[in-house]
């Protein structure tokens, strides 16, 4: 069927053009990356917390992307180049938006974070694991709103948008070491926060 | 037994499945020794099994209608070839993609030729139909570019409109009394093909110049959506002028443009 409707076009025409060939693929390029903009727009939304910056970022970012199209490498994955684009637009934005330095500077967060102590020297028992699985949605979305950024960032992008660490690495602009010390440190953070919502003596 | 700060670093891999069977063995052994360690992996284990296995509910944020759009709209702004025609490696885009901005002096610039093989035939409509699909592109472009200010050379207009379309034109300088300032040019989707449009301002208010190839119409004037859009053919091709500006403006800039057209039987 296909076929019938489009011979009349190719009429006359030994092979399709160079032009013809680039439209389609960019068609097909374009079609690919809009089908990312819910989780573009809801990891914007973990990043900014106010949804019209949340659009306004998605909107730069597809804007980037489409212009940028040429240097997209065909084969590696499309919506993991998506979400860079997404966070280096953010990095810049909050750099653009504060003089005193909001570069992530990891040692200083991982040291932030290691400050109290978590996990490593209470032993956790089992039934307050299986406590967790008790825990409502609304409170598991502002324990994950309420980690710090860094942290925020790797678990949400490790746990709900599965990249792998060397995607999520690429993102962030870090090594691929830290990117598994911060999702350690942020599924530790969620537990002890959950934990506390959950007392076992209640 | 290997140290609790030896094999951290096996720990993330670990819980996420990723990790080599040797370097299982040897963390599991460990896990086996030291409860420390148990308690911590188990809490992140079931963290991430909490987290994942409330995916569904968390994702429930949708992108609004209007954003889409959006965009959707931000395609039409390309002026990049194919995506990975020059196998480029990927990389953040914050650089390249700056050149397309290369901000351009404000000499305006008038499509005199158009020239070359023209892929699609646009189909057949209304003038009525014809200026309100105009103007709503001309809105939703003019919408894209107030986020990024771009604005476009004549001879980025010109490649543009060559690698997106096969399309030789020409776009001379020279035409500041007219008050036409060039902003840039997209290929726009119509019909079942592809049209040329050519964005301007003018006195500072947006105008739009499209070109829709092998079609002829009679010369129009349709107000739709609160633009005035003066519709004619020349030369095998109707071009249709939109601008939110007077009448008596549109239909003086739309004759200039006219009359600005080759002869069909000049070569170019």
């Amino acid at each position: 069927m296909t076929l019938a409707r489009t011979s009349p076009m190719r009429r006359g025409r030994a092979k399709s053009t160079q032009p013809e060939a680039d439209a389609r693929i960019r068609a097909a390029f374009e079609a690919e990356a809009l089908a990312s903009v819910d989780s573009l727009y809801r990891t914007a939304l973990r990043l900014t917390r106010v949804p019209a910056d949340a659009e306004d970022l998605v909107q730069e970012t597809y804007l980037k992307a489409f212009r940028a199209a040429d240097q997209f490498a065909p084969g590696t994955n499309l919506r993991a180049w998506l979400f860079t684009i997404l966070h280096n637009t953010a990095r810049n934005r909050a750099r653009d938006r504060s003089r005193e330095s909001v570069t992530v500077d990891s040692d200083a967060v991982d040291q932030a974070a290691d400050a109290p102590s978590y996990g490593l020297s209470t032993p956790v028992a089992t039934p307050e694991a299986l406590l967790l699985r008790e825990t409502l949605t609304p409170e598991l979305q502002a324990a994950v709103d309420e980690l710090p950024e860094a942290f925020r960032q790797a678990v949400w992008l490790r746990d709900v948008e599965e990249f792998s660490y060397a995607e999520i690495a690429d993102m962030l602009n870090i090594p691929v070491g830290t990117v598994m010390s911060r999702i350690s440190r942020g599924r530790r953070m969620l537990f002890d926060r959950l934990q506390h919502l959950n007392p076992v003596h209640a | 037994m290997p140290s609790c700060s030896s094999i951290d670093p096996l720990v993330t891999p670990y819980i996420d499945g990723e990790l080599a069977p040797a370097d299982r063995a040897l963390l599991e052994e460990h896990l086996r020794r030291c409860a420390p360690c148990r308690s911590r992996v188990v809490a992140e284990q079931s963290v991430r099994e909490l987290v994942r296995e409330r995916k569904p509910v968390l994702c429930r944020d949708h992108a609004p209608a209007l954003l889409r759009s959006h965009c959707a709209a931000a395609a039409r702004f390309n002026m990049a070839k194919a995506p990975g025609r020059h196998g480029a490696i990927s990389v953040a885009p914050d650089k390249g993609w700056t050149a397309w901005l290369a901000p351009v002096g404000a000499a305006a610039s008038l499509v005199v030729i158009v020239g070359g093989a023209f892929l699609y035939q646009a189909t057949a409509r209304s003038s009525h139909l014809l200026a309100a699909e105009l103007a709503a592109d001309h809105m939703k472009c003019f919408a894209m570019n107030a986020v990024l200010g771009t604005q476009q050379s004549a001879d980025a207009v010109q490649s543009s409109m060559a690698s997106s379309f096969g399309w030789n034109m020409r776009l001379p300088l020279g035409s500041e009394r007219e008050g036409l300032e060039l902003v840039g040019s997209r290929p726009c989707l119509y019909g079942e093909g592809k049209i040329a449009h050519i964005m301007y301002r003018h006195n500072g208010q947006p105008l739009s110049l499209f070109m829709l190839p092998r079609s002829e119409r009679p010369e129009e004037l349709v107000e739709t959506l609160g633009h005035e859009c003066v519709i004619w053919s020349a030369a095998d091709r109707t071009f249709v002028l939109v601008s939110r500006e007077s009448r008596a403006d549109v239909e003086r800039l739309a004759a200039y443009v006219h009359a600005a057209m080759p002869d069909p039987a000049t070569p170019r």
